[in-house]
């Protein structure tokens, strides 16, 4: 039995260059050599959390492992999952002053208006969501409202579920918004059951094509800070997977970083006052 | 109204499909009247044996954009030979968009396409020459260079020459200054050519 610290296990350029095509492979995150150090450590902090020694023996534990239980703790170790609630607030007031009306206005069979916040990260995005459709929009009172929250990291849909949130994540929630909706406790503060029970977590690669044919159907998507960790071949098909996860007419948000049209031409790019947002045409358009 | 509670059984697909999901299936969903029905087909042919070559044929009349955007993610998922091919044909159309997105899909497969490139940058056609030049704007390949380096030295049309000479001002090393030198002399009585290479040399030697 080894017991080698983390410290002491060195990854080396062959190793990274290995590590990150097969990881490209499974996730369709690519790491550039920016990431390097990041890499390394979280690399090396498996290999000790596994006994395995060095990076040769851990990478063949990976690849062979038939539970597929290692790989998913390293994409859990490897994803970045810093938020908070109300983040880039302007886009929750794009979507119940712009986005909804719209929606509704065009919903002539009244089917629940469906939501998808991915990644959910460790929840606040979708409570966010649900905060702030209950604070600041009337149409709460007289739409069925569905909201899915998915991520491809099983830990962070744990905590979402869980929902106990430190000071730091809910910083900017005005004080009656807390007070309202979280009770705090000694390990932090504690989101209502009442919006634990509404929201939905599953877990899901948004880059791949078999996972998201299930998720059909919504009416909004948000998916904020997820395509700037994909190279350009998985930016395509995760923006290919959203599409066909979205209703004609429906909307996407992006981070402000981030830019549909650089990615694929098939979303008509809508610029209201509070924001730009993303939509998939009501009708097929032909292009000639 | 208001919030639908989660429940065990609560199913995250509305819609069922009902169309025949199978190959055979497939291959004639791609020529289904209704555009969703032909996107889907595209996505899930995937697996099916001699995808490629269905894929292609639909291509070559498919107008709907969510429909090509699909075929061409497809090709590039399954990158075979047949696939590529078809994109190097692609690149012959008098549809400029089309064109497009042949390059745009072949940037994205640089094992499959490298074998095709310096065909492709011999060919016949000036314009096919300037859309291989255009690939490896983007291709990540080790011999990038390289090419680029052999159509300076042996292409003949100054139009091919130039658009070369641009990316190679952006990827180029030490190792091209002798090519980027033989085109100046080539291509003397070219104002713009002296120019950018001027250009080049001067952005490769104070890097």
């Amino acid at each position: 039995m080894n017991n080698t610290a983390a410290k002491d296990i060195s990854i080396s350029n062959e190793d990274f260059q290995k590590f990150r095509e097969y990881f490209y492979r499974k996730t369709g995150i690519w790491f550039d050599e920016s990431k390097r150090y990041f890499v390394d450590k979280r690399l090396a902090e498996r290999i000790t959390a596994t006994r395995t020694d060095n990076f040769r023996s851990y990478f063949t534990m990976l690849r062979f492992q038939a539970s597929g239980d290692e790989l998913q703790k390293l994409i859990n170790s490897m994803t970045v999952n810093e938020t908070y609630f109300f983040r880039e607030e302007y886009q929750l007031q794009c979507m119940v002053n712009s986005v909804l009306p719209e929606i509704t206005e065009k919903k002539l069979d009244r089917s629940p208006i469906r939501i998808w916040s991915v990644p959910s990260s460790s929840g606040e995005e979708p409570y966010s969501i649900a905060i702030y459709l209950l604070e600041h929009w009337e149409g709460i009172n007289y739409w069925d409202v569905e909201i899915i929250s998915s991520d491809i990291d099983t830990n962070m849909l744990h905590c979402a579920r869980k929902g106990l949130y430190s000071h730091r994540s809910v910083q900017y929630l005005p004080a009656h918004i807390l007070h309202k909706y979280f009770r705090n406790t000694d390990e932090g503060y504690q989101i209502c059951d009442e919006l634990r029970d509404v929201i939905e977590f599953t877990r899901v690669n948004v880059f791949d094509p078999l996972e998201t044919k299930r998720y059909r159907n919504f009416d909004i998507v948000f998916c904020r800070n997820l395509l700037i960790y994909f190279d350009d071949m998985s930016r395509r098909q995760a923006a290919e997977n959203l599409y066909d996860a979205m209703k004609p007419g429906g909307f996407i948000f992006l981070g402000h970083s981030e830019s549909m049209s650089r990615i694929s031409p098939l979303f008509k790019v809508r610029k209201f006052s509070e924001a730009v947002v993303y939509q998939k045409p009501l009708y097929t358009e032909a292009r000639r | 109204m208001g919030f639908v509670k989660k429940q065990k059984d609560r199913r995250i697909e509305q819609n069922e499909r009902s169309y025949q999901r199978n190959c055979d299936g497939f291959k004639l969903q791609l020529n289904d009247p209704d555009p969703a029905v032909r996107r889907w087909a595209a996505r899930d042919i995937i697996q099916c044996p001699d995808a490629s070559t269905a894929l292609l044929e639909r291509l070559e009349k498919e107008e709907t954009v969510e429909v090509r955007q699909a075929i061409f993610t497809s090709l590039i998922n399954i990158g075979d030979s047949v696939a590529v091919a078809g994109l190097v044909e692609c690149l012959r159309s008098e549809d400029a968009a089309l064109r497009n997105e042949a390059i745009e899909a072949m940037k994205q497969l640089p094992e499959e396409v490298s074998p095709v490139i310096r065909e492709l940058l011999n060919d016949d056609d000036p314009d096919v020459r300037i859309f291989a030049v255009n690939i490896l704007e983007a291709l990540k390949h080790p011999d990038v260079e390289k090419w680029l380096m052999e159509v300076l030295e042996t292409d003949s049309h100054v139009n091919v020459c130039a658009t070369a000479l641009d990316l190679l001002a952006e990827v180029g090393t030490e190792k091209s200054l002798t090519s980027l030198n033989y085109l100046k002399a080539r291509f003397s009585s070219e104002p713009y050519i002296q120019f950018a290479v001027n250009v080049a040399i001067e952005r490769i030697t104070n890097e």
